[in-house]
């Protein structure tokens, strides 16, 4: 007995710190569950990136399914991304962008929203253009609401404007493969 | 070279600038006020880079995690309201202090489980055992010993 527990305890111990380890080789520390699933989109009043007498409240999410990306020219990651949402937006799928600058410091601002929108242009121009309209995050008000930790991240949003899935990082194939196709296609038959 | 040096003052001018931008400087009515944005903004964790609290990270998001805290603050927010909001858009994840629930109450009783553990394995080999007297193997031995002679 004495000499069973000598082997048999080292060794369950063993494989329990190794599995547990393990697991720790394919988990994402950035990756926690958003307190926002299921729960719709924080209210907000904000302005079209381009047009900016044009503004947007969360109205504009009820009725289709939509895919709510937040990325901004500054971004590295997002401009790899693009494409690919593109490729997204030709299939028929709804992006929406929210866009907000880095250089903008809400409590002075010193940046115009012409430099801004100048920069956006000549981004998309280069990468093409997913977005069916992008909404101008001015002041990060409604990323901090969302909470969003940095860009790209993004939020697939149901025809009640609920949020029902957030991501984290860029979409690729992958991606959409393992994690958007098929709650997308849930949330179309709706 | 000219080049080269002009390189390495720019990249020095963006520096100051850079942390000029996160030293930003917030009036406060009370030294209460002033106080609890201190302590909450080095008990709130940044987002973005895990192991560092807002008031240390440089990111953007902790630089408007701060802002944020700040205006709440001003508007006489207490700490528990401030923690909350906090923890409404970013989860347990964005407080210091982990909430105690089913899956966490494992971090106070793991050690209690092990240190009971010690303590029980300490006492058993404390016991002495009682000797007993086996009379075949003591007869085994003397014969051994005999053999040796």
């Amino acid at each position: 007995m004495r000499k069973v527990s000598f082997f048999v305890l080292p060794l369950i111990l063993f494989v329990g710190l190794a599995i547990f380890l393990f697991q720790g080789l394919f988990s994402d520390p950035r990756e926690h569950e958003s307190t926002l699933l299921n729960k719709p989109v924080p209210s907000f009043v904000l302005p079209d990136l381009m047009n900016t007498d044009l503004t947007y409240t969360t109205e504009v999410f009820v009725g289709k399914v939509t895919l709510l990306n937040v990325w901004g020219v500054w971004c590295v990651t997002c401009a790899v991304e693009i494409p690919f949402l593109e490729q997204l937006k030709n299939e028929g799928k709804h992006i929406v962008g929210l866009y907000y600058d880095q250089d903008i410091d809400p409590d002075f601002g010193i940046k115009t929203v012409e430099r801004v929108q100048q920069e956006v242009e000549q981004k998309l121009g280069q990468l093409g253009n997913p977005y069916a309209y992008n909404i101008f995050d001015v002041k990060r008000d409604l990323s901090l609401d969302l909470g969003v930790t940095g860009a790209p991240e993004t939020f697939l949003i149901d025809k009640q404007g609920k949020v029902r899935l957030h991501h984290i990082g860029d979409i690729n194939p992958r991606v959409w493969q393992n994690k958007f196709a098929s709650v997308y296609q849930e949330l179309i038959a709706e | 070279m000219m080049r080269f040096k002009a390189l390495i003052f720019l990249s020095f001018a963006w520096f100051s600038a850079y942390t000029s931008a996160s030293e930003e400087t917030y009036q406060f009515e009370t030294d209460a006020q002033s106080a609890l944005f201190f302590e909450l903004t080095k008990e709130l964790r940044c987002p973005m880079c895990q192991n560092q609290n807002i008031a240390d990270s440089d990111a953007m998001i902790a630089a408007d995690l701060r802002r944020k805290v700040y205006q709440l603050v001003n508007e006489g927010q207490s700490r528990e309201e401030i923690i909350d909001y906090m923890k409404q858009r970013y989860g347990d994840f964005v407080y210091y202090q982990p909430p105690v629930n089913a899956t966490t109450i494992w971090l106070w009783l793991l050690p209690l489980i092990f240190v009971f553990i010690g303590i029980v394995l300490v006492i058993r080999s404390r016991q002495q055992k009682p000797v007993t007297q086996d009379n075949a193997k003591l007869e085994a031995a003397e014969k051994l010993l005999e053999e040796d002679k």
